[in-house]
């Protein structure tokens, strides 16, 4: 079943790297994304499962082909680069054997894992890393930040 | 302890006067951003020098538990002499990049904007340098990052726009390759702590995961340092941006996000091997050559002063990877100098390019007969960059060589003076070819730099001239502890000096 899971994650996600339509990148993602959710569920990640479905799949799809309806209008025909579609396999590939012959090697010179912070989500949210939600605060203010001063309109004033 | 001595300040308030700035930019365009960005920056810099100095003392590191309403929280900040001078070096660059902005920034609009970005870049850098949790450094070099991408693009032109996606790019590459070294070592240790992760970093079994983290890393931070061959996005990012946002970029932001951080975690976490250090050393005299053969080529100012910046990291990572006390020295003091002399450079290329709208070499000549402030402290900065005598950059650079023939490394030091005498060579044509000689006709009508613009050149250009009148005092009060925090005590290593 995780090889299956693992297989339909890795198919979504190239599949989102070299569609040609963005539309069809997006919902590639989304499946991709679903994939991973339910790897996530299946490893005991319920909250991270939850969050990659919600977040991930669902809020940024929308976001995403929200974003491509509405520029749609404005295509125009582009001579893409064929270099993409050729080195990108090329590099999966190279990466499936180096997987192979180096990873499961390396894997095999781990200690076995440790056991890891203990708690429930909001104790090691709240309780354990209080400083990486400072940090996460920080990283929203500078998404929404970005948003306003990339998508500004330039004033008589200015 | 009071709450002015908590060092939780140096993130939170940038960030607080960050969330409020687009809400008062809406009340006032330009005076009051002006007013409350500057305010706020003297605030952090005038912070670090006052009471974080004083919080460590002669102590060799503090750490701090934060508390909410008397619940202590699981919130450390970690305070050693070499978190100090990062500290130090963010937050005065960043001080004197404001005051440039507040004449500069106006042609951009969205002021408050601006600034709220740049608070966020710093509360990113300050909270990056005072973690002691290998994951939460991931957290606050991504907030950094993420308010620099928009700053490289914030003139909105094409140029800025195609540097910040390459940038933007490159750097998500960097930060997956550091992501997944952080989640093998807390999948193997089972704590993100520096102290734990150091401990466990010993045990012979971990030989294997601590080399792949390490390659993980040194490629990771090596793409944010902008070290050859991992650069790439540097030449592109650094002169599309507004000239303040470069003298960031390429006066902190690389060497906090990059050197900084790689440097904390070879030197605090998993350990300088000797194999690893070769590797860094010949990676910094690549970096070093490549930078300074490639700036030589160059006929747009800025980016003669992007590829110099990578010319210079390579000094700073020699040092650095040498391992040596002295080397660590040479290397620290040539990151802090390098802070100055090139952010003072990058706002010299701004306000040129403010004057004359253009930033090729070839266009220009002559300008300081109308540019004298300029020309005067980008001469100061040239000549410091160069290593000439008795400025800052000579001081650090001299370390780093007398370093190198130290550990023997003959070959590296002679490459070093070699690579020194090129900037040498390019800072030359630079001056040449914008200020000296006869005026072009085309700038007659122009005028110097404005008073804000000028006035932060003045500082920065006095600083360096400062700095390397006074080294004795910056190495003992200032580099010596951030030394010390990596490779122990250094003492013996400073008699060379008689200090």
């Amino acid at each position: 079943m995780h090889l299956f899971l693992l297989i339909g994650l890795v198919a979504f996600t190239i599949l989102a790297v070299l569609a040609r339509d963005l539309l069809k990148a997006a919902i590639a993602l989304a499946g991709a994304s679903i994939f991973l959710a339910i790897i996530f569920f299946r490893m005991g990640g319920y909250y991270v499962s939850v969050f990659e479905i919600t977040i991930v799949a669902g809020l940024i799809t929308v976001l995403f082909i929200a974003t491509v309806n509405m520029t749609r209008h404005q295509e125009q025909d582009v001579v893409e680069s064929k270099w993409p579609r050729i080195i990108f396999p090329l590099f999966f590939l190279l990466f499936l054997v180096v997987d192979f012959l180096v990873m499961k090697k390396l894997l095999g010179t781990i200690p076995a894992l440790q056991s890891a912070e203990t708690g429930t989500f909001g104790e090691i949210l709240w309780g354990k890393r209080s400083f990486d939600l400072i940090g996460q605060i920080g990283v929203i203010f500078a998404g929404v930040l970005s948003v306003l001063a990339l998508f500004r309109k330039r004033s008589k004033h200015d | 302890m009071g709450f002015l001595e908590f060092l939780i300040i140096l993130i939170v308030l940038p960030m607080m006067v960050a969330g409020v700035m687009p809400l008062i930019g809406r009340l006032s365009r330009r005076l009051v951003p002006d007013l409350i960005g500057n305010v706020t920056f003297f605030a952090l810099f005038v912070y670090v020098i006052f009471v974080a100095k004083r919080l460590l003392g002669s102590n060799p590191a503090i750490v701090q538990q934060a508390s909410w309403f008397n619940t202590p929280l699981n919130l450390s900040l970690m305070l050693d002499g070499f978190s100090l001078l990062m500290l130090l070096t963010v937050n005065m660059i960043t001080f004197a990049v404001a005051l440039y902005s507040i004449d500069y920034m106006e042609h951009y609009g969205a002021k408050a904007n601006f600034y709220a970005l740049l608070m966020l870049m710093v509360a990113g850098m300050n909270g990056l340098i005072l973690t002691q949790d290998l994951f939460t450094m991931y957290v606050f070099l991504e907030v950094a990052a993420i308010a620099s991408y928009a700053l490289v693009a914030f003139g909105l032109e094409h140029d800025g726009l195609e540097a910040a996606l390459k940038y933007l790019l490159l750097s998500a590459v960097a930060s997956v390759l550091v992501l997944i070294a952080i989640a093998i070592l807390f999948g193997t240790v089972g704590s993100l702590q520096f102290g734990d992760l150091a401990a466990a970093a010993q045990a012979p079994e971990m030989r294997g995961v601590i080399i792949f983290c390490s390659v993980l890393f040194l490629v990771g931070f090596g793409v944010k340092a902008a070290i050859v061959p991992f650069h790439a996005w540097l030449p592109d990012a650094h002169p599309s941006a507004p000239a303040p946002i470069s003298a960031m970029l390429s006066g902190v932001l690389i060497k906090v996000s990059g050197v900084y951080a790689m440097f904390r975690i070879f030197y605090s976490v998993i350990g300088l091997t000797p194999s690893l250090t070769q590797i860094i050393l010949w990676l910094g005299v690549i970096s070093m050559f490549v930078g300074a053969l490639t700036a030589l080529g160059q006929t747009d100012m800025k980016r003669m002063l992007a590829y110099s910046s990578i010319s210079q990291i390579g000094y700073v990572i020699i040092g650095l990877g040498l391992g040596t006390p002295l080397g660590v020295i040479g290397g620290l003091f040539h990151l802090f100098n390098h802070a100055i002399f090139k952010s003072l450079l990058f706002l010299n290329s701004g306000s040129v390019q403010y004057a004359t709208g253009t930033r090729d070499l070839h266009l220009m000549g002559g300008l300081a007969k109308r540019m004298p402030i300029t020309a005067a402290t980008s001469a100061v900065g040239s000549l410091s960059i160069a290593g000439v005598p008795p400025l800052n950059g000579f001081w650090s650079k001299v370390i780093i060589i007398i370093a190198l023939f130290q550990a023997k490394m003959h070959l590296v030091a002679w490459l070093a003076v070699i690579a020194s005498v090129v900037t040498l060579w390019y800072y030359l044509i630079l001056q040449r070819h914008a200020f000296f000689g006869k005026l072009n006709e085309a700038w007659s009508g122009i005028k110097e730099a404005p008073f804000w613009m000028s006035l932060s050149t003045i500082l920065l250009g006095l600083l360096c001239i400062a700095v390397g009148l006074l080294f004795p005092l910056m190495i003992n009060s200032w580099l010596k502890p951030a030394a010390e925090a990596l490779t122990g005590p250094i003492q013996v290593a400073l008699n060379f000096f008689g200090l």
